[in-house]
Formats: C-alpha cells, structure tokens, sequence
C-alpha cells in the first residue's frame, strides 16, 4: 500500500527536479530531525547566502557576455553563422524546406555562441516544423540530441566563475571542454544514425539488401 | 598553450567589434543594450540557484552526500570520475541554473584549480540541461522515439563525462 502511495507520488511529477527535489529535501530534513536538528535553519541560510553571492558574480560575468552577444545579434555574425552550417543542417536533417532550415541553422548558430537564452524560442519553433517535415520522427530526434549533447563553443559563464574565485588560469578549461562537447555531440548524431535511422537511408538499405538478394540467387543459378 | 588560450578572449571581442564596425553598428547602444538583459537574467534564475544552493547544502550537512558518494564510489573509480562532482553530474541534466550553484560549490571547497574543481568545469561547460530542453522544446510533440533519443542525450552525456575527466589529467 506504501508502495503504491510513493510510485503514485513520483509519477505526479513529469520533470524529474521536482521528484528529485523532493526526495532529497525530505530524506536529508528526516536525517537531521534525529541527528542534529540545530544545524538545519543555519545550513539553509548559509545555502540562500553563498547564492546570493553567487549571483551578484554571475552579473558581472554575463553583463560582460551579454554585451558582446547583442553586438553579435545586431552585426549579423549570427547570420553569418547560420548560412555556414546550412549545408550540414540539410544532410543532418534530411530537409529542404527553406524556413525550418533557417529556424534550425538559427537554433544551431545561436547555440554553438552560447547566446543565453535566445536558442530556446528557435528551438520550439524548429521542433514544430520538422516534426511536420518527411522524416518527422528521426528529425525530431536529431534536433533534440544536438540540442541536449551541447555544442557551446565557449563556456563563458564558467570562465566568469573561475575568474570571480580567484582562479590562476581561468581559460584552461577552454580546450578540454572544446574536445568533450565536439565528441558527446558526434558520438550523439551517430547513435541516433544508427539506432534512429532516417526512411531514405532504409529504403536505400532495403534496395542494396534486395539487390544482394539477386544476386545471390543469380549466383546459386549459376552454379 | 595557456598563452594562446588566454589570447582568445581578446581576439575574440577585437574581432567581433571589429566586424560591427564594418557593419556600422553603434557599438556603445548595442553593448549597453546587452548588459541591460544581465540584471532580468539573473533575476529569472535567482530562485533556481537559491533553492538548488539549499539544497546542496542540505545534502551535505545530512552526510547524504558522504553516503552516496562512498555508495558510487566503486563505479567512479572505475571510470575515473572523481566522486567530488557527483552532486554536479546529478544536477545538471536537470536544471542549469541549479547547477551552477553545485559547481561554485565545488570550485570553493575544493580550491579553484584543483583536479576536481577542473573536471567540475568540463563536465558542467560541455553538457546540456537534456531533461529541461526535452520538457520545453518537445511538450507538445509525441513522437515515439524522442524516449530512445533521451537515452542516446544521456549515454553521451556519461560518456563525455569519463572523457572529461581523463583529459583534465594532462590538458
């Protein structure tokens, strides 16, 4: 009966933070309760505290970034950007439509600067309008993958962080990052390749397997 | 190569203004235009940051985080994860902002340059938030493989993790 109470309890939550959030406030406030019940309003405040902190750093950093992505967005490097990647974006998601390839190359383009924030009304958008396109199914996918794997080019709020903590080498985070992000992305769109194919490359699979086929049995003819 | 690495940043902003120059755009209004959005920004993921920041807290003061650390640490040996970030590696699927708070925490504890405090930064700098852009981008979209799609985020959010952490070594 508690069982089923708690499964039920967990699946009123789709996104898992709140489940997470939770169980982990509930459990830890149970623990102190019996160990050290006068520790737990200070390790609140001092939580509330140390964010606060954190955030008043965090301004100064994305002041910094933000100045320099609105004077990407209106010098147009965004666009730039975006009609570089517009050939990839073709291959990679199997589509001609001229405006989700704008929305996707925009969503990629706007990513791969770290414009905070402004990848996500693209993203939306490019969701609705592959999910319409001919290779619905495996688009989707790939544009959620690509989107989850991270393509960051520079991890600026971390570089900001390192800085406001007194950090020797602020910047040597850039190249290990560069590396993990570039293989977690390629390592995703291959996967979802193989396990997630698109129709076209399975049609094409089906005919060289069909062909295979007959010429085997021609083959076998022979003999 | 730490020199060079420091010369991007600059590079980077002679570049681009450089270029909005070029494309006459009036660079004071704009810049300024931009940092006007980092006060609304901060204030939209205040409460995210507060109450993960809370949180962690919490779960260190209980010895939850002691607990879950030695119960993952076999694993992590094995792949070579240093079991100081596993709050973080927990988190950040989940939500950025929150993570942000585990990976200050982390840099303040265990000192800035540290090895853990480094893979801390990879790990945080090249993953995404793969449940939060699965909830927002696809809310209104069913399609059946979004779930297999989910696990392929994840499969290489791990792998790219024992990655990071292999290279922080040596890089």
């Amino acid at each position: 009966m508690l069982l089923i109470g708690i499964l039920r309890f967990l699946a009123a939550y789709i996104y898992p933070m709140n489940a997470l959030f939770a169980i982990v406030f509930i459990i830890s406030n149970a623990i102190l309760l019996f160990l050290d019940p006068e520790s737990f309003l200070p390790a609140l405040l001092d939580g509330a505290q140390k964010a606060a902190t954190l955030c008043l750093s965090l301004v100064a950093t994305y002041s910094v970034w933000l100045g320099l992505m609105e004077v990407w967005k209106r010098s147009g490097v965004t666009r730039v950007v975006s009609r570089f990647l517009k050939p990839i974006a073709k291959r990679l998601f199997k589509t001609e439509d001229p405006e989700t390839l704008d929305c996707v190359c925009m969503n990629l383009s706007v990513n791969l600067l770290g414009v905070s924030g402004a990848a996500t009304p693209y993203g939306i958008r490019s969701a609705q309008l592959l999910d319409r396109s001919e290779e619905g199914e495996y688009a989707s996918c790939m544009l959620f993958v690509l989107n989850a794997t991270s393509i960051q080019l520079i991890p600026t709020s971390i570089i900001g962080i390192r800085v406001a903590l007194g950090s020797a080498m602020p910047a040597d985070i850039i190249a290990p990052t560069l590396i993990t992000t570039v293989f977690s992305t390629v390592l995703g769109v291959i996967l979802t390749r193989l396990l997630i194919p698109p129709k076209s490359a399975k049609r094409k699979r089906r005919a060289l397997s069909f062909s295979r086929k007959r010429l085997k049995a021609r083959g076998a003819g022979v003999r | 190569m730490n020199y060079f690495l420091a010369l991007l940043v600059p590079v980077l902003f002679l570049l681009s203004f450089l270029f909005a120059l070029r494309k006459k755009v009036k660079l004071f209004d704009c810049f300024t235009d931009g940092v006007k959005g980092a006060i609304p920004l901060i204030v939209s993921i205040f409460p995210y940051i507060a109450t993960v920041a809370m949180l962690t807290k919490l779960f260190e003061v209980s010895g939850m985080e002691a607990a879950l650390s030695k119960w993952l640490s076999p694993l992590f040996s094995f792949t070579g994860i240093p079991d100081e970030i596993t709050p973080l590696l927990l988190v950040k699927p989940l939500s950025g902002s929150g993570a942000i708070s585990v990976l200050s925490d982390i840099l303040s504890r265990y000192g800035v340059d540290s090895y853990a405090a480094r893979c801390a930064c990879v790990a945080y700098g090249s993953s995404e938030t793969i449940f939060y852009i699965g909830a927002v981008y696809f809310a209104g979209i069913k399609r059946k493989k979004l779930s297999l799609a989910l696990a392929i985020a994840v499969f290489s959010y791990l792998a790219s993790v024992i990655l990071c952490c292999f290279l922080c070594r040596f890089m």
